[in-house]
């Protein structure tokens, strides 16, 4: 028997029964044809983030992404920590206890918690001489290490500060950091204790 | 139980493809055998490299030594070797075939057909040598370096023309839904292949869009045009093989369709390093052609309902048959790949490498196997050199499936629950697929002995009409001669 691979001229009838209809497509085929495209608009609308090439992987639209984005206008608290440990933590302490010798604390300190426009002046300008902090004589000198960060970052670390190690203090915000930079200009003397005593 | 009849009609013979027309072929006959023969060579050097590279995953010792032989370049060369070695060619062979056969006319161009043919293979064996030199592009399934992709591309290119030019020549006038399959096939693997070389390879994108690339490439040449080549083989052979009427051809429009529209965007893992509408369209589509894949078990239920049995008792059948559960196995997988993308890494394990398993051999391979199986005893005029080769190879492939892509998929699963368990190390997590992975080698290794049955059987066959061609031609000589001695 051999099997013809040309179709035949007319449809065969030997009267064989064809126990299947002929090819035709299965209504439920096209149902389920709607139903996954149904879905699949709506998968797309939830994970592919309307063709934007910026928006990757996990995140599913733009407004998902800007949500995860670093905060531009108020304190970062987090910010903060991260300036502290590269700049102040080497003489005042990661714990904020300070160092004998080195650097008074900055936990419970008085010149921390005090007005926001006296404790800006001493990372802008950097504190001289003899000062008295929670009871304790200090006489040392600390240079203008906050003069080189900006007023968001330096807003940022004081906020740290005033919040961190039991401190219950108000947060500072850029604006005042600003307006002191601004108040005390091109000023390179380190302040004194005295002298800072006047500021309110 | 098999029917006493069902045995004596059995033995009686199964149904043969008719030799058709002598022009149709004699011009086929020696362009197939050029593909098939080289094809069938690439697949046991293919599969050997694979069987190499299957041992050192958990043997790394093994054969560390020469560089040309290190995981990297086997593992390359074999995946290279069996899509561009043998699907590749036996596919464009079977396809030009089918365009021959089912248009009633003489190929056209049997030469040039030949000579691409040749020019494939050559491409292929300039690309196995630059990937074993270490001179491989490191993207999957476009291993080749860039002057072998060329070559391959111009054989491919002289074959498509020629399929193409077969066509437009055909006597029947009606197309059936086979030669649709097949011409699309043509021009989708001319456009996939090139427009990758050439944004790969030759004038290389940037940074990430490489990756979208080549899984793009992937995606389209298993999914689409592995469809488009396979589905369109079985469309023609399955029914006449069976012994029915073919047709169906509203279902096998909707699975065309289908393939070619949402085929096109699947590929793309959905935790892949791309803007996420990429992988998010991905999904959707590996979603949406599952419907194709259910159209083409519609089909296949239409075509043998009540008549399963004679898969079973046709050698030929039986790599057709399994070779479409294994399009429908592979299917499915895909699509839960893909759904479970986001929570289960499922394509990060070796669930990836199981599903491909399916696609391009169990799919794809078991597709050809079974053709070349009906097809080459009317090319040549005699039977296959051995037909006990022939059912054992059927059940070293089915074994050797069963025993690669279950293990492998299992031990994906494994991998992908264990993934999410924080306090498991990854090394201690890939450890765990190791009892897997030797169960696989069992796989590639009973493969590797069905494709050297297959081998044996094809130049056993080939050798058989050559000697017999040269018999021929010695006993004319002869008679000549003696003629012309008893003449003078």
């Amino acid at each position: 028997m051999s099997v013809e691979m040309r179709r035949p001229a007319q449809p065969a009838t030997e009267g064989r029964e064809e126990p299947t209809p002929q090819g035709a497509v299965p209504m439920w085929l096209f149902i389920l044809l709607f139903v996954a495209l149904f879905w699949g608009m709506n998968y797309f609308d939830r994970h592919g983030a309307w063709f934007n090439g910026r928006v990757y992987a996990p995140y599913r639209s733009l407004a998902e992404l800007q949500m995860h984005q670093p905060p531009t206008g108020g304190i970062n608290l987090e910010r903060g920590r991260a300036v502290y440990e590269s700049v102040c933590a080497l003489c005042h302490g990661v714990d904020g206890k300070g160092k004998p010798g080195q650097a008074p604390p900055l936990a419970g300190a008085e010149w921390v918690l005090g007005p926001v426009n006296r404790l800006v002046r001493i990372p802008l300008a950097g504190l001289t001489g003899p000062i008295e902090v929670n009871g304790q004589q200090w006489n040392l000198a600390m240079p203008a290490m906050g003069a080189a960060l900006s007023d968001e970052d330096l807003a940022a670390v004081l906020s740290y500060m005033r919040t961190s190690w039991g401190n219950k203090g108000t947060e500072v915000t850029a604006e005042q950091v600003g307006a002191v930079r601004k108040e005390i200009g091109n000023r390179t003397q380190p302040f004194t204790a005295a002298e800072l005593l006047t500021v309110q | 139980m098999v029917s006493p009849e069902a045995k004596a009609k059995a033995a009686a013979g199964a149904p043969a493809i008719d030799a058709g027309s002598a022009e149709e072929t004699v011009s086929c006959r020696w362009p197939l055998l050029v593909l098939f023969l080289g094809a069938a060579g690439w697949l046991v050097a293919g599969s050997l490299l694979g069987l190499l590279a299957s041992i050192k995953f958990h043997s790394p010792m093994f054969l560390a030594e020469p560089a040309w032989l290190t995981y990297g370049r086997v593992k390359a060369a074999s995946a290279a070797l069996l899509v561009y070695g043998f699907c590749v060619p036996t596919a464009l062979g079977v396809g030009l075939w089918l365009m021959s056969r089912l248009g009633r006319v003489a190929l056209a161009g049997p030469v040039v057909a030949g000579f691409g043919g040749g020019l494939l293979h050559a491409g292929v064996a300039v690309g196995l040598v630059g990937v074993l030199r270490g001179d491989g592009t490191g993207f999957l399934h476009l291993e080749f370096p860039a002057g072998a992709a060329g070559l391959v591309f111009l054989g491919y290119l002289l074959l498509g023309t020629v399929g193409v030019l077969t066509l437009y020549r055909r006597r029947e006038a009606r197309m059936e839904a086979a030669q649709w399959f097949v011409l699309a096939g043509l021009f989708w693997f001319g456009w996939i292949y090139s427009t990758a070389n050439l944004c790969l390879l030759v004038f290389p994108v940037r940074g990430v869009a490489q990756a979208a690339i080549n899984y793009w490439h992937t995606g389209n040449l298993l999914g689409v045009w592995m469809g488009l080549m396979g589905l369109g083989t079985v469309f023609a052979l399955l029914p006449r093989l069976a012994g029915r009427e073919p047709g169906r051809e509203y279902v096998a429009m909707f699975v065309f369709w289908v393939l070619l529209l949402f085929g096109s965007w699947t590929g793309i893992p959905a935790t892949a390093p791309l803007p996420a509408w990429m992988p998010a369209l991905s999904t959707v589509g590996t979603v949406l052609s599952g419907l194709g894949v259910l159209g083409v078990a519609v089909i296949v239920h239409q075509t043998l309902a009540g008549r399963y049995g004679s898969v079973w008792r046709d050698e030929r059948l039986r790599f057709l048959g399994l070779g479409v559960a294994a399009y429908v196995v592979g299917g499915v997988m895909q699509v839960v790949e893909a759904l479970s993308g986001r929570s289960w890494m499922l394509h990060f394990t070796w669930f990836t490498a199981a599903r491909e398993w399916m696609q391009v051999y169990g799919y794809l391979a078991l597709v050809m196997f079974g053709t070349v199986y009906a097809i080459v005893p009317a090319l040549v005029g005699v039977d296959w050199w051995s037909r006990r080769f022939l059912r054992l190879h059927f059940w070293l492939a089915g074994a050797g499936l069963l025993f690669v892509a279950a293990p492998l998929a299992a031990g994906g699963v494994v991998e992908a629950a264990r993934l999410l368990n924080p306090a498991l190390g990854f090394v201690e997590v890939s450890r765990g697929t190791l009892m897997f992975l030797r169960l696989s080698t069992i796989g590639e290794l009973l493969i590797l002995a069905g494709n050297g049955l297959f081998f044996v059987n094809l130049a056993g066959t080939v050798a058989g009409i050559c000697r017999r061609a040269l018999a021929d031609a010695l006993r004319r000589w002869g008679a000549e001669t003696t003629g012309e001695g008893a003449a003078a």
